[in-house]
């Protein structure tokens, strides 16, 4: 290509590599297995955060403890390292049935599934547990005031407010679980960042194959957050939160 | 406005003039004029290129890589560093076509598709890919494959090869040896497979090396040889040369000797084939 030999690049183009001799086949299984170890770990850390975010703003300092030792531990250590140990640690703690078990029915996968949920799990705690303490504690004792009890107050007013609240935080969580997916490669997971790799090391022409790659993952990860503004935007209350200046739709 | 345009494109211009008669500068001149000669290498393939107990970076694609260094000091007249750096099966080639390293000498197999993108020294080692399982595994080759677990790693012929030869086997595959090795250790995988000769480095530095076996004929054939970036006749030549001297003068059979002879670590014989095929790599003077 002209433009790039003017500046001096020394490279022979050849986008064809991504759809020919099987490839575009494995950029499909690739897509396919980052969603899915995305949306069952997404599901998990949702289950664990909601949890644990919940538990650590209760009265009872038993369940408060627990959930921030949960919390602490988990999100401290970088996920990678946390892969490794639940794809070569924790299976060896397992008895011998369970882990020959596990051998036969996909433990890289298993493996890449327990790591995220477990690590984002304990983010996205953090994350729904500011959502839940930023509620001014006026905002209950209104409520309970206009004649609603306790739990009526949590279901009609709190609960709904903190989950507007966390519609952003929780997005970017989300984000950040679908591009971590990537690093489930490194225990031998056949996810698109290993496709890409894949292409590459098959062809040689890494440009094309990481071309390829990130802009996948760019889709991938503006269509959730295309979603979500829409969620956001279809589910406000208006007159809710400040915005400087009018909003331009 | 539109001058700030009109400058940006002529100063954009004489840049891409000036780079890309820059760009295109030969690995000797660029050793020259930096002073450093880089090599990419294994950390964790014995005895080729590896890390071992006393905490060196040594192997015997290292000491074959000194050799080239020789004769690299001996072509420009001056001191050349000497410096390591680690590439995998995977890194290889964007490292040498990104200029990262300037020759990679470790366990890379010349083949046809790879020389597509890099050029290849004279062969300095033969091996083929074989089979690593625990003592008792019924795994005698690649004839018992179909339905079991197969560790290999990324970017490797092996992988290549059974991928498209045993579809039946489920493949998996990882970034690195250590990993390889460890599922194949804890049994996540039934087998791990690689070239021959770099099992039986694994084997002899496991800990307890009568647990393991390499099984099966070799499967592939490997033909080891240093890569170098492509259109580059006067940097290969001093590399052969190197070898070449290496293979007249017998210092290649004492770098042998070291890291595959009888007191070595892995003990493995050249065979008269290999070393009749070694010898007749050697062009006349």
């Amino acid at each position: 290509m002209p433009i790039f030999s003017f500046l001096g690049m020394q490279y022979d183009f050849q986008w064809s590599v991504l759809w020919t001799g099987g490839h575009g086949e494995w950029l499909l299984q690739g897509i396919w297995t980052t969603l899915r170890l995305s949306a069952l770990s997404w599901i998990i850390a949702c289950a664990l955060g909601i949890l644990s975010g919940a538990l650590r703003t209760v009265p009872f300092r038993p369940l408060r403890i627990a959930a921030s030792a949960y919390v602490e531990f988990f999100r401290n250590v970088p996920l990678l390292v946390w892969l490794f140990v639940w794809y070569f640690g924790v299976p060896q703690a397992l008895p011998r049935a369970a882990q020959d078990w596990l051998n036969t029915h996909g433990p890289e996968f298993w493996s890449a599934v327990a790591g995220l949920s477990v690590y984002h799990g304990a983010r996205m705690s953090e994350v729904i547990r500011a959502g839940i303490q930023s509620i001014p504690k006026t905002l209950l004792e209104a409520s309970v005031a206009t004649g609603l009890s306790v739990a009526q107050a949590y279901r009609l007013i709190i609960i709904p407010i903190a989950l507007r609240l966390i519609v952003p935080p929780i997005t970017n969580e989300s984000l950040n679980l679908l591009k971590n997916s990537s690093l489930a490669m490194t225990i031998g997971v056949a996810e698109l960042t290993f496709m890409t790799r894949q292409i590459e090391t098959y062809t040689a022409k890494a440009f094309e194959a990481l071309t390829a790659g990130t802009l996948i993952y760019l889709v991938l990860c503006l269509t959730i957050a295309l979603t979500m503004a829409q969620v956001e935007h279809r589910f406000r209350i208006p007159g809710l939160i400040v915005r400087v200046g009018r909003a331009e739709h | 406005m539109r001058r700030a345009v009109y400058f940006t494109m002529a100063a954009a211009v004489i840049l891409g003039l000036a780079t890309s008669a820059w760009a295109a500068e030969t690995t000797l001149e660029k050793i020259s004029r930096t002073g450093v000669f880089t090599v990419g290498t294994r950390t964790a393939s014995p005895p080729f290129g590896y890390i071992n107990k006393q905490n060196e970076w040594v192997g015997f694609s290292i000491d074959l890589a000194q050799l080239v260094h020789k004769n690299i000091e001996k072509k420009l007249g001056k001191t050349i560093k000497f410096e390591l750096k680690e590439s995998k099966p995977d890194t290889r080639i964007p490292l040498l076509t990104s200029m990262a390293v300037d020759m990679i000498a470790g366990t890379m197999t010349d083949t046809r598709p790879r020389r597509d993108s890099v050029e290849f020294s004279l062969t300095f080692f033969v091996t083929g890919a074989q089979f690593l399982v625990k003592e008792g595994s019924p795994i005698r080759g690649i004839q018992d494959l179909a339905g079991k677990r197969v560790g290999s790693q990324q970017g490797s012929t092996n992988e290549r090869a059974i991928r498209e030869r045993v579809p039946q086997a489920q493949l998996v595959v990882f970034p690195d040896q250590p990993a390889g090795f460890t599922a194949l250790v804890q049994g996540r995988v039934d087998t791990y497979t690689n070239d021959g000769i770099q099992l039986w480095g694994l084997k002899y530095k496991a800990p307890n090396p009568n647990e393991w076996k390499i099984v099966g004929d070799f499967y592939t054939y490997e033909p080891y040889g240093m890569a170098m970036r492509k259109n580059d006749s006067d940097f290969r030549a001093v590399v052969n040369n190197a070898l070449m001297e290496a293979l007249e003068n017998g210092e290649y059979f004492k770098i042998y000797e070291k890291w595959f002879g009888a007191k070595s670590e892995t003990p493995y014989p050249l065979s008269d084939n290999a070393k009749n095929f070694l010898m007749m790599q050697v062009v006349p003077k």
